[in-house]
Parts: C-alpha cells; structure tokens; sequence
C-alpha cells in the first residue's frame, strides 16, 4: 500500500495523479468518520469535498517528512464543526432507507475483527441509532478510537482537545452506547419468530 | 473484548464502508492547474521570525532611548531578567511554530502552557522583584494610568512576531487556533517586555508587575482574538 507520506510530498511537488491516489486511499476512510459524525451521505459526500478542497488549498502548510493523516482528518473535523455552527444545528436526522452502508469492502484502519465475519443487519442498523444518539463529542471519539483505530492521543490531535479529555470522552460514549443499545436491540430471531 | 462489544463494532465498522464520491469540479479544475508549492519549514520559520523581530526590537530600544538608570541596577537582576524577558518570546513563538517530529500541526497543547505560563509568571516577577537606582522613576498607585504608554510600547513591539507568525501557519492550524495565536501574543508580549526593561525608568511593583507584565497577556488575548481569523483563512 502507498505511504500516504510518500503520496504527499508528490503531490506537494506537482503532481496530480498522487492526489488521485492520496484521495483513494484516504477518502474511505474519512467518509467513514464523516458518515458516522454528519449522520447523513449527502452531507458526508460534501464534507468530504470541502476537505480535500481545503487539504489541497493548504497544502503550502505541510511539512515534509510528516505524516498527513492527522492533518487531514483534523481538517474534517474542522470542517464538520464550522458545518454543524453554520447551519445551526447538530446533526441532519438519517431518514429511513438513507444509504448509509454502501459497499463493505476495501477499507483499512478499522477495529481488530471488524472484518472477521459479515455484521448483522440488524445490529447494525441498532448500532448506528445509538451511535446518532451521542453527543458528539463523545461519538467522534467512539468513532476515532474504537472503530478508525486511532490512538487516543492521535484523537485527541484530530479533535483539538486533551488525550485525557478524549479518552473520558470515548469511554463514556462507548459505556452510553452500549446502553442505548440494550434499550434498541432487536429481539432475538428465535423470540420474534414466536 | 467480549463477543457482544466485539459485534458492536463489527456492526458500526460494516456500515463505514462506503463508496467515496468523485472528485468535485472544483478540485478537479484546481488539479488541472496543479503547480509545486513550497512547504512549510518551521525551524526556518522560527528563526526567521526570531531574526526579524530581534532587529525590530532593538530598532524600538534605539529609537525610544535606553532607560537613564541603566548602570545603577544590580548587575545580576538586569541579566537574569533580560534573559527571561529572551526565553519568554523564543519558547512561545517556537511552540506555536515548530511542531514535534513527523507532525504537521504545531504542539498547541504546550503552546497554550507556555502562554499561561508566561502571562501570569511575568505579572507575578514584576510585583515582586522589581530593584531601583537612585536616577530610576516612579508612578505609585497614584499616577498608574500614566503608564500606558508602555502598554502600547509593548504591545506594538509584539506585532511584528505576531504577524510572521500568523503568515507562517495559515493553513497548518485546522484545530486549537487560538491556543497557538496566543502564544504567539504571548511570546510577543515578552519581547516587549524586554523592550521596556531596557527603556523604562519606572521601577515601582504596580508599573513594572501590572503594565510590563500585563503587555504579555494583553498581547495574548488580542492575538488569540485576532489572529485565528488570518491562519484559518485558507480552510474556510
């Protein structure tokens, strides 16, 4: 796999095609987040662009040698608050039938065992209601470090914020969200089917 | 991890993998007309920085005169403070520009602590260290607002730190801004300071502690004000 460090100074340098690749490589991953944090694909497809319009008009800002994803993703992060302050409200509510799981493949970076086997519907459907339901500070912090597999001090640079605020923030976002879905899981196969 | 926590994630993990768009118009016309840049080098930068502002103090000393009482001061005290005055406007500036190894953005955590730092300790050195010469001036609490001119003195010593600073890292500070504007003010401020501890004659603790001090919080807080909205302009 490319270095996304690598792909950087390329780009940096003049040429196009290791933006290209540079977004491929990097793109899913931060669509992963900005789905989970806008709640909406739309939304989420547009925060996309207006990062990599930002990453790419302060790509005078980049220093050699270091890693970019940090950066960027911290640039998302910038760019889904001045979003959220812009239209003056939290989140866009996921209407029913929004295509929020697409293709299940082909990313990296995700929790161990996330890929392991194929999740259940159901769960996920449950999971992602409960993960609406957070503040969100605390599900960016669910989001970056249990399942972008970022470390807590690597969230913590991404949001602008302490490592120990960040990980209070992710352990009582995930201790909420392991409650909000007790309270939403579906009922077993077995007992519906009754 | 349990198995339940386990297919939690799992759950959230699946739903994250999606297709990402096309690259917009806009990009893709930005692309077409892709041109090398010259990156960012933060050690240049700070020393650039440091250089320039070094020359534009001494520049303000030479042109407001050097303080009359100058030789009657303790030796010792005069360096120390000058040296503090020194390291309160490098370790700032230097924290708010230089990011640690393999990073992009610059260590705003630290920035932040030095300008803290440096805001209340140069407050609280001044109240209470603050030696006289027999040629050396003082206002009292009586005469405190005629100090103000040493707070614009200082204040406009910072400026020039504070706007390199700020054209330095447009575009590098997508988070925790205004902590690294402030320490900019702040190590600005300090260079001011150190330009009013070798013109001003005044020696009484509220002048010193409250007006020489207190340049390097004012100087703080409008760069933490000001300063985001010209390093943020390249994201918006």
């Amino acid at each position: 796999m490319a270095d996304p460090r690598e792909l950087m100074e390329r780009y940096v340098d003049g040429d196009a095609r290791a933006f290209r690749e540079l977004y491929a490589l990097v793109a899913p991953r931060l669509l992963g987040y900005l789905m989970k944090m806008a709640k909406s694909r739309a939304l989420a497809d547009d925060l996309l662009q207006q990062t990599f319009l930002k990453v790419h008009r302060a790509r005078a800002a980049y220093v050699r040698g270091a890693d970019p994803m940090p950066w960027i993703y911290a640039i998302a992060h910038r760019t889904f608050i001045d979003e959220v302050r812009k239209k003056k409200r939290a989140v866009v509510g996921v209407a029913d039938g929004d295509e929020v799981p697409e293709v299940a493949a082909g990313l990296t970076g995700e929790a161990d065992g996330a890929r392991d086997e194929p999740a259940d519907p159901e769960l996920t459907k449950a999971a992602l209601e409960a993960l609406e339901d957070l503040p969100t500070g605390q599900r960016e912090a669910v989001v970056l470090t249990k399942l972008d597999g970022k470390s807590v001090a690597e969230a913590a640079e991404i949001a602008g914020t302490t490592v120990g605020a960040m990980k209070v923030r992710a352990h009582r976002g995930y201790e909420a969200l392991r409650k909000l879905l007790g309270a939403k899981k579906p009922p077993p196969q077995e007992a519906r089917r009754e | 991890m349990s198995d339940a926590d386990a297919d939690l994630i799992r759950a959230l993990a699946g739903a994250s993998a999606a297709k990402p768009p096309a690259l917009s118009p806009a990009l893709e016309a930005e692309l077409a007309r892709l041109q090398p840049v010259k990156t960012r080098r933060p050690l240049r930068q700070i020393a650039t920085l440091a250089g320039i502002s070094g020359v534009y103090a001494a520049g303000l000393v030479a042109m407001f005169t050097v303080r009359g009482d100058l030789h009657e001061l303790p030796m010792p005290w005069l360096l120390a403070a000058g040296i503090a005055w020194l390291l309160g406007f490098v370790i700032p500036c230097y924290l708010a520009l230089v990011p640690r190894a393999g990073s992009v953005t610059p260590r705003w955590r630290w920035a932040a602590a030095s300008a803290v730092v440096a805001s209340i300790g140069f407050v609280v050195l001044g109240l209470f260290v603050h030696p006289s010469g027999p040629h050396s001036h003082t206002l009292g609490w009586e005469h405190f607002p005629r100090g103000h001119s040493c707070l614009e003195l200082g204040v406009a010593s910072a400026l020039v730190p504070v706007i390199f600073g700020a054209v330095f890292l447009r575009g590098a500070l997508p988070v925790g801004s205004r902590w690294v504007a402030a320490a900019l003010g702040a190590g600005g401020g300090c260079l001011g300071g150190l330009v009013l501890h070798l013109h001003c004659p005044v020696t009484d603790a509220p002048h010193v502690g409250l007006v020489h001090g207190g340049v390097v919080l004012v100087s703080a807080l409008l760069a933490a004000a000001l300063v985001p909205r010209a390093t943020d302009k390249p994201l918006s």
